[in-house]
């Protein structure tokens, strides 16, 4: 794709968000005609080929948009997280004509959500519950999923199960008759206008081509892969937290005059202006690294992916107690740039892999790795 | 890369395939050693398993063939390589 392509696509994008992000984290609602705008023009699952109605972006230059989304509004960041991801599980485990027909209606308007996490399983696949059953020409899914980014907004679920032994994943139209949508009440932490809803499926009957691939696929692999595209996609989205930390902390620190000079002048708020230009290059750095792994199909890149998401989680997560320190009063309000991406960080350090999570699978590398190499 | 595949036998592919495991297992993989029982590796690698088919074969691993069983050894991985190439070349 032309760069000039990509430029216009953060313009477009810079004009339809604008400076409306605030007012969509006080109300904990995304304009839906706004989302299915950015998903008819494929901004959404941006990786998606040409030929499938996707931009055909590769995984920097989509991971760039990711980060600009994210510099902007984290809520509908997280939306194209999970579109993007719902896109991603059906160009891996669905079959010709379930690319083609799905990967057609996401990129034509039609809003997709993920559901991995249950009442009684997190990370522990083992304790998943929701159960999908082949019987004669259609599929039958029951179960229950929380926290599902974007189900709010959602036309599509791709929901995770298990089949026996094995796994598979379902494509399920919330209108499906079983299909009971369950909003949290209470305003959640961050990314506060992302339709995180909790969803049920009763006994919920599709015919079997709602089944990516025919199900069957080994459980962890499957969320494995899955995940793995949703790690890189939250890896930009906090580098784009960073940056707008980076931005609002420096216009601020200029700005501001305290004992007669602008309070960057001051060394212990310019230490922090550092600080927040340091997280953003090693942020910046280390999910390039991890693109460059995506397109070069090495076999490393699954765990360059866990590193660039927990390496700019932590740096977002910091970057924004930094950057409202730094704004002292002037970001304390609900809503400001700031503040929101103090509360928006903290959540990217529980999902995708906790921070946890996450140190456990990168001890686990280093302890595979023989004695005096260091990749 | 598909001239490769197209001229390369099963054996040499189980070969080339239990050298790959070797490496990246730090540990002697012999042709029909199953890495996922044996505890050397775990499902995160078998992830890596697939990008490595599918870059260095020019195969599409996709649906169904997305299982632990299609991996476990360099022979099994070999006929999945080879079998999937053939559907490829028939398509």
């Amino acid at each position: 794709m032309p760069e000039t392509a990509v430029l216009d696509d953060r313009a477009l994008i810079g004009d339809l968000i604008g400076d409306r992000a605030e007012e969509w984290d006080l109300t904990g609602e995304l304009p839906v005609g706004l989302l299915r705008d950015l998903g008819a023009r494929g901004l959404l699952c941006a990786e998606v080929p040409e030929a499938f109605g996707g931009l055909g972006l590769d995984s920097r230059e989509s991971g760039e948009l990711t980060a600009y989304v994210g510099s902007l509004c984290s809520s509908t960041r997280s939306i194209m997280t999970s579109h993007g991801m719902a896109a991603w599980m059906v160009s891996r485990f669905g079959d010709r004509a379930q690319r083609k027909g799905y990967l057609t209606e996401l990129t034509s308007g039609q809003l997709a959500a993920v559901g991995f996490s249950e009442p009684g399983a997190g990370s522990d696949l083992g304790a998943m519950r929701t159960e999908i059953r082949r019987d004669g020409d259609d599929v039958v899914v029951t179960g229950e999923k929380k926290w599902v980014t974007g189900a709010r907004y959602a036309d599509q679920l791709m929901i995770l199960g298990r089949m026996g032994e094995a796994g598979g994943v379902v494509a399920v139209p919330v209108t499906a008759p079983g299909v009971e949508l369950v909003p949290i009440s209470t305003p959640v932490l961050g990314c506060r206008a992302a339709g995180h809803w909790h969803v049920r499926l009763n006994e919920v009957r599709l015919p079997a081509d709602h089944l990516l691939g025919g199900g069957g696929q080994d459980l962890s692999m499957l969320f494995t892969t899955a995940l793995a595209y949703g790690r890189i996609s939250v890896a930009w989205g906090c580098t784009g937290i960073v940056r707008a930390c980076l931005r609002a902390a420096t216009e601020h620190a200029r700005e501001r005059e305290q004992f007669g000079k602008p309070i960057g002048e001051h060394q212990l708020v310019a230490r922090h202006l550092a600080d927040l230009l340091v997280a953003e290059q090693v942020a910046t750095r280390v999910c390039e690294h991890a693109s460059a792994a995506w397109q070069s199909f090495s076999p490393d890149m699954v765990i360059a992916t866990v590193l660039a998401k927990h390496v700019s989680a932590g740096h977002a997560a910091d970057a924004a107690a930094t950057a409202v320190q730094v704004l002292g009063s002037a970001g304390a309000t609900d809503g400001h740039v700031v503040a929101r991406a103090y509360r928006d960080a903290k959540l990217m350090e529980l999902i995708e892999g906790s921070n946890e999570i996450c140190q456990l699978i990168l001890a686990g590398h280093a302890l595979s790795q023989p004695q005096g190499t260091r990749s | 890369m598909t001239d490769r595949t197209t001229t390369l036998t099963a054996e040499d592919l189980e070969k080339e395939l239990a050298a790959y495991l070797s490496e990246k297992t730090k540990t002697e993989v012999g042709p029909a050693d199953d890495v996922f029982a044996s505890g050397l590796v775990s499902s995160m690698f078998a992830m890596q398993l697939v990008v490595h088919l599918e870059s260095t074969y020019d195969v599409a691993i996709i649906g169904p063939e997305l299982k632990i069983d299609n991996f476990r050894t360099a022979q099994v991985m070999a006929a999945l390589v080879l079998r999937l190439s053939d559907e490829a070349g028939d398509a």
